[in-house]
């Protein structure tokens, strides 16, 4: 041994804890310790940590349905759950369509008489008269749409009980009669994409990490975002529904989607339209129909002490009948600054996402790689490019960055514009082999 | 005699908690992310695992699964105070429960840990009223160092009736709150009372803080509460003024655990009191009782035991649906989601479970009794247990119970005798290193005594390779879990200052950081043999790589590494020296951290198992193999192909290419490696390779050989050797090597550059090593640049000219 003695001791100041005890007694002993609080809070501490310390809850109904479901979805019934779906579905998508309808023709009845009317102001009418005419017009077509949807509430309830007191009683008599066959956790991850003409997509196979390496599936793919939320039964095609998210609903892989939604008014979310339509053709089995859930974040919203929602904040809406998506993460999303940076607050509501979407066990994810719904004048080739990069760079950050907890993402999708240009989907596409590390050959 | 059979005091157990999840947090000080609080769980658990007392349960392992899942596996014992009847224990016994509970809380507040856990659900005794405290370090490990930050959110000692006053007022990490705790638990036992059944947390609370405002002994208050005042009269007066301090209000008051094991009371009974179980002769020993608990855990994984199912069997990790607990809303400037759930299956479940070990019992059973003590020095009777097993491939050996359990055995008994049985260890690492023991047996291999002389060296004083340092730790394997843990980066930082302080003559290098690492992670609780085993590993692999200026060094390394590839894939080594791909461009960081920088750690390990066997050149080779296993996509590859590819190298299949390396460092001559820069431990002489510089062999492609190896070959491989003579035919008429072949130089027509322009046929050259010589080193040189050029391998150059060789070549090698 060769090394020279040079010892230094690192000192750890020893605290004296008799003193402190003492302090600490002492001023307990002249009341200037609050003891009803300290007891409260030790009491709730230990009542809401503590499993023997805690009030026992019985399981909610939502987790005793979700563990029927999951195990009645993963036996043989799965066929029969499916055609009880689909039967389900055109009774609430043929009462939309209707209430469309009728909604649409007595609005352009009203225009017409309107129309009239105005083309007689000053000769016949009075401003008054149209202001009143425009009253009783509103409150006709309000009053239809409520008749409509009231109908449509009582029918989408009606549904929703009937199908879980089925798959309720389904499962106890599967109880009885046979066991169950096993029951995977993941559902197959297949997503059911329905190729359409015009669609481009491109997939590949990731490594993270510089000497343990973990595999990811990147796919690129340019598509309207409502194609990924389209109803799952579809109203024009005779299809069978494949039976993927309903596998996939109570498992530990979710497949969630990010949509971009614009800042709304004060004490207001706003989503998508064209998905809340989407989410209203059919009964919602497992979660409340999307307008309640919205409802409820409004609700949410307003009790949180924040007005409104900034760019970066998001809402997440669940749904079991879109065709590709468990969860719908709606990030608020500034249009206005067209130049962003990493330090953006739409990144980091992006980081945030992804947190989230590990933490709840989404494994699939979506996120539109321009952070833009669709294209615009403004949106020149190099602006494309040099948003790609940033929103893949940050990306791949934020997935390195979460794979140290554990779960992680199995699959990323990078959604594009549904009209960009062939040059721009393969600029884009060819980009990422440069940022994330593409999977060499193993060599055996 | 029939083998008695009767229970087993030990056995495995687990229990689970989940660790405090970050919210949606913002990045750590130095910009990289926060390190999840399992892992800084998961690195300060570990030193407990090497606490050894009879009054203690031993931890076995910490593991980590989803969303901060954390189950930490220990030994059990007997049973706990609270399953046994309390009524009616005997003076003798309560005496020896609160002797030996004193004896382990000692034991682990000389180790600066707190127990704070301590209640009679976590007091084990055996029907001999001996006693083992379980769950001793919980505190400990959910409790950073830095103003106690909290890795959990639940509190620690979930029985409120045993807190002490200043913990339920807020003051945590007195060790004698412990005492306090103790004194409760004895206290029942004297009393046989349960305390306060029937009464709700807040009373129960605020009785023990009322016992601070009112003057009085706590003792016979509690005595009072339960009815019980005549058995506190009747109390020895001793024993009662131990108890009664013990249950001191103010902590100052307090004897403290070494001061309790020392008064009178316990003196006097010292012989009956101690921990004492009856020894069962070697034949009543069920099998399992014949091993160490840490190797029967280590056994009982081998057999399939799989700790995160069982305690899903007994519902202790239970799922729910993440569905149904996501967010709905969740803002990003003030970091709020709503809601947030808690769900049930998060609480802390104290549970614990006791692992199922009959399939590791039944397959114990099925193993010769002998196995369990194999005779190393008693020819009559083999040790080497398990040898039908060792052709089958490394990963099954390492799963395989009844292998592992061989070889358990066997390297225990061989590293109990180490230093003196250093020898059989080597014999016994060439064939494979278990797992289990793989630190320690590095360790021999590498020749480490410990002495205790780390702990003098300074590994505190700031310097000026601090800011390096602080930079390349959280950067250095991080996932794994030791290195990422706040006490692993501790370490970590503390063995490299110590190096760095104990080689003046040296620097710190970038690199030194991986280089370290593997030592770490397998002696993580033994920081000293982690730093000796690093101390004795550079000097052998890396002699003066961490000089300020290595660069002859380096050098010298990749010219022997160029020739080496030469050596051994010649037309590879064509490939790369056409398309300028030089070793300088991408075998810098896989020399300089022996393969650590560039692999995952598990891969390194079995890597480095073969390396610590080898000698300074086995490095080369490794770097030879890697080459050799890309070969095909090397060939095809131009130059950028070629640093793209080595930027982040392909998955290499370890096994494939120590296996490679092993076979090309058994066939090549010694001399062939030789570097000038190499610590060496004994002289060269005259007939190896001496006097050679850098500039010399930076011009030759291919390796010199020595005269002392070419002799050796001629003696004793000579099927495995062919000499080419390029000497002028007169001489070599007045003498020469036999079986040489004569070549003159001067008729030669190196411009075709065919073997067959030379009438040689290939297969003649397979698989030997080709030595070529001449009286002219450059002729020699130039010959063997064609050889390669015609794609043979194994071409090398005798070093010094042919005239030396004649004074010692062997009277019977001459030919005629």
């Amino acid at each position: 041994m060769f090394f020279e003695e040079n010892s230094v001791i690192e000192d750890k100041a020893k605290k004296d804890f008799d003193q402190l005890d003492a302090e600490l007694i002492d001023k307990f002993r002249k009341n200037e310790i609050n003891v009803d609080e300290i007891v409260k809070n030790l009491e709730k501490i230990y009542k809401d940590e503590i499993l023997e310390c805690s009030d026992k809850n019985c399981p909610s109904d939502d987790q005793i349905f979700a563990q029927c479901y999951h195990q009645l979805v993963h036996s043989s019934s799965l066929q029969e759950i499916l055609v009880k779906e689909q039967d389900y579905a055109p009774k609430i998508s043929s009462l939309v369509l209707k209430m469309e309808k009728e909604l649409s023709s007595l609005n352009e009845m009203h225009q017409e008489v309107m129309d009239t009317k105005i083309n007689l102001l000053d000769v016949e009418t009075t401003p008054d008269d149209i202001n009143d005419l425009l009253k009783q017009q509103y409150s006709s077509s309000n009053l239809m749409r409520k008749q409509f949807e009231s109908e449509l509430e009582a029918k989408r309830g009606h549904q929703k009980n009937e199908y879980r007191e089925w798959v309720t009683s389904r499962m106890s008599q599967k109880f009885l009669d046979s066991p169950t066959t096993a029951i995977g956790n993941k559902s197959s991850m297949f997503p059911n994409i329905h190729k359409t003409a015009d669609r481009r997509e491109e997939s590949f196979t990731i490594h993270l990490g510089s000497q343990l390496k973990s595999t990811h599936n990147i796919r690129i793919l340019s598509a309207d975002i409502i194609d990924l939320c389209s109803p799952l039964v579809n109203e024009n095609s005779e299809s069978m529904i494949n039976g993927n998210i309903q596998l996939g609903i109570y498992s530990s892989s979710l497949c969630g989607v990010v949509c971009l939604v614009p800042s709304a008014s004060a004490f207001q979310v706003m989503a998508n339209q064209k998905i809340i339509r989407n989410a209203s053709l059919s009964t919602e089995f497992h979660f409340s129909q999307i307008d309640e859930q919205l409802d409820q974040i409004q609700h949410d919203l307003k009790s949180s002490g924040e007005t409104r929602l900034k760019p970066g904040d998001f809402f997440i809406t669940k749904h079991s009948n879109l065709s590709q998506c468990h969860l719908i993460f709606h990030l608020v999303c500034d249009d206005s600054t067209n130049e962003m940076n990493s330090r953006h607050p739409c990144i980091m509501g992006l980081r945030s996402i992804l947190k989230v979407a590990n933490r709840y066990d989404c494994t699939q994810l979506t996120i539109p790689a321009l952070l833009k719904n669709e294209m615009s004048e403004e949106m020149t080739l190099s602006w494309c490019m040099r948003r790609a990069e940033l929103v893949l760079k940050c990306t791949k950050g934020f997935m390195i960055e979460s794979s140290s907890t554990g779960s992680e993402l199995s699959t990323l999708q990078l959604l594009l514009p549904a009209d960009i240009s062939e040059e721009l989907f393969t600029s884009i596409s060819q980009m990422i082999p440069s940022i994330f590390r593409v999977a060499n050959t193993k060599f055996l | 005699m029939s083998p008695a059979v009767s229970k087993i005091n030990s056995q495995l157990s687990a229990f689970t908690f989940i660790a405090k999840l970050w919210q949606n947090e913002a990045v750590s000080s130095n910009g990289l992310p926060l390190t999840a609080n399992s892992i800084s769980i998961f690195g300060r658990f570990q030193i407990l695992k090497s606490f050894r007392n009879d009054n203690l349960t031993q931890y076995l392992n910490i593991e980590r699964g989803k969303h901060e899942r954390t189950i930490v596996i220990s030994e059990y014992y007997g049973s706990s105070l609270n399953e046994t009847s309390n009524k009616n224990i005997q003076y003798e016994n309560i005496l020896k429960i609160f002797y030996q509970c004193m004896t382990g809380l000692s034991f682990i507040h000389n180790n600066d840990i707190v127990h704070h856990n301590l209640e009679p659900s976590n007091v084990l005794i055996d029907e001999w009223h001996n006693v083992k405290l379980f769950n001793y370090g919980f505190y400990y490990m959910t409790r950073g160092d830095e103003d106690c930050e909290e890795y959990v959110t639940f509190p620690i000692g979930s029985n409120i009736r045993y807190i002490a006053p200043e913990r339920i007022l807020g003051n945590n990490g007195n060790p004698k709150s412990d005492v306090w705790s103790l004194g409760m638990i004895i206290a029942e036992l004297v009393f046989g009372i349960s305390l306060w059944t029937n009464l709700k947390f807040p009373i129960i609370a605020r009785k023990i803080l009322s016992y601070c405002t009112t003057t009085g002994s706590v003792l016979e208050k509690i005595a009072r509460d339960h009815n019980c005042l005549e058995v506190y009269n009747n109390l020895n007066s001793d024993f009662k003024d131990l108890l009664e301090s013990c249950l001191a209000v103010e902590s100052k008051n307090r004897p403290t655990c070494h001061e309790i094991l020392n008064s009178s009371i316990f003196i006097h009974h010292q012989e009956s009191i101690a921990f004492k179980v009856h020894k069962k002769g070697i034949r009543e020993l069920a099998p399992m009782e014949r091993l160490e608990i840490s190797q029967i855990y280590y056994l009982w994984q081998l057999t399939g035991g799989d700790v995160h199912s069982e305690l899903k069997k007994e519902g202790l990790i239970r799922s729910e649906a993440p569905i149904l607990t996501v967010p709905r809303l969740v803002l990003l400037q003030s970091s709020k989601s709503m809601p947030n759930y808690k769900s049930q299956s998060s609480l802390f479940d104290q549970r614990v479970v006791i692992l199922n070990t009959k399939n590791l019992s039944d397959r114990l059973a099925l193993i010769p009794k002998r196995a369990f003590y194999p005779l190393l020095h008693c020819p009559r009777l083999p040790y080497n247990f398990g040898a039908e097993m060792r052709n089958l491939p490394l990963v099954i050996r390492e799963r395989n119970i009844e292998y592992q359990f061989y070889r358990v055995v066997l390297f225990s008994r061989l590293l109990k005798g180490y230093p003196y049985t250093r020898d059989l260890i080597i014999e016994e690492a060439k064939k494979d290193i278990p797992p289990f023991l793989r630190g320690k047996i590095w360790a021999a291999l590498l020749n480490v005594i410990p002495t205790g002389r780390y702990e003098k060296v300074d590994k505190v004083t700031p310097n000026q390779t601090d800011r390096q340092i602080e930079v390349d730790i959280p950067r250095c394997h991080q996932y794994d879990e030791l290195l990422s843990s706040p006490t692993g980066h501790y370490k970590l930082k503390r063995l490299l200052k110590a190096w760095v302080t104990s080689h003046p003559q040296y620097v710190y290098w970038q690199g030194l950081d991986s280089l370290t690492a593997p030592f770490l992670v397998t002696n993580f609780n033994d920081e000293e043999t982690a730093f000796l085993s690093l101390y004795n590993f550079i000097p052998k692999y890396l002699h003066n790589f961490f000089l300020k200026d290595n660069s002859i060094i380096i050098k010298e390394y990749l010219t022997k590494f160029s020739q080496l590839v030469t050596f051994h894939e010649p037309a590879l080594s064509k490939h790369l020296n056409t398309i300028s791909f030089i070793p300088e461009l991408f075998a810098i960081p896989w020399v300089l951290t022996m393969f650590s920088h560039v692999f995952p750690l598990h891969k390194i390990l079995h890597l480095w198992d073969r390396l610590l066997i080898g000698d300074s050149s086995y490095p080369l080779f490794i770097g030879v193999a890697i080459l050799k296993q890309l070969k095909s996509t090397l060939r095809e590859a131009g130059f950028n192909e070629c640093i793209l590819l080595f930027s982040d190298l392909p998955d290499i299949i370890m096994d494939t290419c120590v296996i490679a390396a092993d076979e090309m460092y058994e066939k090549t001559p010694k001399s062939i490696c030789h570097r000038k820069h190499v610590w060496r431990t004994e002289e060269l002489e005259i007939f190896d390779i001496t006097n050679i510089e850098l500039s010399d062999i930076q011009k030759e492609i291919s390796p010199r050989i020595s005269a002392n190896n070419l002799i050796y070959l001629l003696k004793e491989k000579p099927n495995q050797v062919v000499v080419f003579d390029l000497r002028p035919q007169n001489d070599y008429k007045r003498w020469h090597i036999r079986g040489s072949i004569n070549l003159p130089y001067t008729n030669l027509m190196l411009s075709d550059r065919r073997l067959e322009s030379i009438n040689v046929e290939r297969n003649t050259l397979q698989d030997k090593v080709v030595v070529v010589i001449s009286v002219s080193h450059d002729n020699a040189s130039l010959f063997a640049d064609f050889l390669v050029d015609c794609e043979i391998s194994m071409v090398s150059i005798l070093h010094n000219s042919i005239n030396t060789l004649h004074s010692i070549l062997p009277s019977n090698l001459f030919g005629t």
